[in-house]
């Protein structure tokens, strides 16, 4: 079960040393209950920002959120930590594993923060990685997995506390096309399966063809309507 | 995170750790090494008495000179149990130890000393006169007499053997500087003083050797029949020598069971003062040691004894000053290791804020996946805390390790001079507070790069990523 997502007037401003910028520039958008949706655009239009937003990740300074029916807008410190905990799931383009940890505990620290049981995190860190292929390296550290298989275990991480909303920041931005086409196969199939909304930043427009919605930011779009 | 964390850097986790260690070795062993410095001096000022210990003498007091910690004693006065009674009562007493001193005449063995254990010690000082003592009493004569060269065996001679209650011993300003104390309630066992020592020749590194050997003592008795010359006997006893002793409990070169020096003042009493030509004692005690319940209270007694009408005498002023410099030493030296042990915290932060910097990835990563600014937090002031406290456990036991070495070189020149050496017991207090302390400073100097990464914002943090 996913998500509906519904942005109203959203805009977000850094402060830099030539000034303010605004990205985003009051983005409306909505993104149905277990949809697909390609990010794209070029650098400095707001994709990491947007990802950033809907994550939870920092505050909306301007505009509304509303993910599965709940404000975003009235969520901050650790309300904002349980939203990310129990409703989304990350997936990066430097994949975000912890180098120290084995393939199985860093799938096993999400279940940590969720205060699971040690037994119970064990069986679902086995259990995700079964599921994306890599149950055999269970105990090897990121160092020791090629690009796609540590993507594949950032995955398995994303999924350990059943998130409804997957966001994927260029997840295949690090990978050969073989590795890349396997990451974005799964990533879809994780979706079908678990019925989560996916929301995906991509420079590849030919992955971007593949989601149901394309949100582009190089352009002002006042409401964005599926594809 | 915070263990993986620190095998990771392994490095830089080894140079903080040894930091905090060698902080609080320096600590430790600052801190015991003058806490036992203090002990010791203390318990030289108080002979190996407690410090708040109090002598009464049987002589009337001075009031004049109470303030004063060896006032001059007035004319004698009986000390008797109804004194001690209301001595035991006042407050602040903790309690009261009798002590009767009685003169005896001492007849030395011949040799004084045990010719074998003098042999396996130092040598005997050249400017002492070879053996020129009479034959005993009651030797064959003509038998060749056993003498140790070097060694005086002096005429008999008279002496004070001071009676204590040998079951409280501890309490009293003794030192054993070889060998033990007599039994309680012996009557044929005796410890010697130095005093005693000197009178056969012999110096302290050598008092071993008179342990073992025998020594009458005889009480001596008046008869006096009137137009009759006095008469003279004496009840004796043997007693062994069982060790040697530095006592300021009463002027004495022996000291004795109570119950010894009773029988020998009672029998002494017993007999004729010789017309008042004689000093026969009629006080039952000699004088009485009195504790307070602490230093601070000595003075009060010592004013309410006083009040009594007897002449009492406290190094009281003496420890309180040395105590005010021994203090300054332990705050100086205190001072020191704690200085060291916040420059090594200044290390763990330093550390911490390097690693902060080095993990903006990790923490946003912990933050995306859930953590709440309070659980980043955790992991810093835990791996701040595990370095403290594993440097703080491996300082303390550096430091009680050295401060053990000390004392043995200590120990060692002490003995070469003949003094009793130093007891480095385990400050327990000062261990944990070492690694409590180790571990709370380490904890204070994680907090502020703990602060910081749990304030880092999720979102720059994962554009680091």
């Amino acid at each position: 079960m996913g998500v509906a997502i519904t942005l109203r007037g959203l805009s977000h401003t850094y402060r830099t040393s030539e000034g303010p910028l605004t990205v985003l520039g009051g983005l409306d958008l909505d993104v149905a209950d277990g949809g697909y949706a390609a990010i794209t655009g070029p650098s400095g239009a707001g994709k990491t920002t947007l990802l950033s937003l809907l994550g939870g990740l920092e505050q909306p300074q301007s505009g509304r959120i509303e993910i599965g029916g709940h404000d975003l807008n009235g969520l901050s410190g650790d309300g904002l930590a349980a939203y990310r905990r129990a409703t989304v799931g990350f997936v990066f383009q430097h994949f975000g594993l912890l180098e120290t940890l084995t393939a199985a505990q860093n799938i096993e620290l999400a279940g940590t923060l969720n205060g699971t049981s040690p037994a119970a995190r064990r069986s679902r860190a086995i259990e995700l990685l079964d599921a994306v292929g890599l149950a055999p390296r269970a105990g090897h550290r990121p160092s020791g997995l090629s690009g796609g298989e540590r993507q594949r275990v950032a995955i398995a991480r994303a999924l350990v506390n059943r998130p409804r909303l997957l966001l994927a920041d260029e997840p295949t931005g690090n990978l050969d096309d073989d590795a890349a086409a396997m990451v974005i196969d799964l990533l879809e199939k994780v979706r079908a399966d678990h019925g989560c909304t996916l929301v995906m930043v991509t420079h590849n427009r030919e992955l971007a063809t593949r989601a149901d919605q394309r949100i582009p930011l190089d352009r002002v779009l006042p409401v964005s309507t599926p594809a | 995170m915070a263990a993986t964390s620190i095998r990771r850097r392994f490095g830089r986790s080894v140079l903080t750790v040894a930091a905090v260690a060698l902080a609080a070795t320096l600590l430790t062993a600052l801190v015991t090494i003058a806490g036992t410095a203090r002990t010791k001096v203390l318990s030289e000022l108080s002979k190996g008495g407690p410090l708040s210990g109090i002598t009464v003498a049987a002589a009337e007091a001075d009031p004049s000179q109470v303030d004063t910690d060896d006032p001059r004693p007035g004319p004698p006065k009986d000390l008797d149990d109804a004194i001690r009674t209301r001595i035991t009562a006042l407050p602040d007493v903790r309690t009261v130890l009798p002590i009767v001193a009685a003169v005896v005449n001492v007849v030395v063995p011949e040799p004084p000393a045990n010719a074998d254990v003098l042999a396996r010690l130092p040598p005997l000082p050249s400017t002492v006169a070879p053996t020129t003592s009479a034959p005993p009493e009651g030797a064959v004569p003509g038998a060749p007499r056993p003498t140790v060269p070097g060694l005086r065996t002096p005429d008999p001679f008279p002496e004070t053997m001071v009676g204590i209650d040998l079951d409280r011993a501890s309490l009293l300003p003794i030192t054993i500087l070889t060998g033990r104390l007599p039994v309680p309630r012996s009557l044929t066992e005796v410890a010697v003083t130095q005093g005693y020592l000197t009178r056969m020749g012999l110096t302290k590194k050598q008092a071993a050797a008179v342990v073992g050997t025998e020594v009458q003592l005889g009480a001596p008795r008046v008869f006096s029949d009137s137009g009759q010359p006095l008469r003279f006997r004496s009840r004796w006893l043997r007693a062994t020598i069982v060790g040697v002793v530095a006592q300021e409990t009463a002027p004495g070169q022996f000291l004795v069971s109570l119950e010894q020096t009773q029988v020998a003042r009672a029998w002494t009493a017993g007999g004729s003062d010789g017309g008042g030509r004689l000093e026969i004692p009629t006080s039952p005690y000699s004088g009485l040691f009195v504790i307070a319940s602490d230093l601070e209270k000595v003075n009060e007694v010592r004013r309410d004894i006083t009040e009594l009408g007897y002449s009492t005498s406290a190094p009281e002023n003496l420890v309180a000053s040395v105590q005010r410099y021994l203090r300054v030493v332990e705050i100086v030296l205190g001072a020191i290791g704690a200085i060291a042990l916040v420059i090594a915290s200044l290390g763990i932060a330093n550390a911490l804020l390097a690693a902060v910097r080095e993990r903006r990835r990790e923490i946003g990563v912990l933050k995306a996946i859930g953590a709440r600014d309070r659980d980043v937090q955790r992991v810093f002031l835990l791996e701040a805390g595990v370095l403290g406290l594993v440097g703080g456990i491996i300082g303390t036991a550096g430091g009680f390790a050295t401060a053990l070495g000390v004392s043995a070189v200590v120990n060692q020149y002490l003995a070469a001079q003949g003094l009793v050496g130093v007891r480095l017991g385990l400050p327990v207090l000062v261990l944990i507070s070492a690694v409590f302390g180790s571990t709370l400073l380490a904890l204070v100097a994680g907090a502020i790069p703990a602060r910081r990464a749990s304030r880092m914002p999720a979102r720059e943090a994962m554009e680091a990523a």
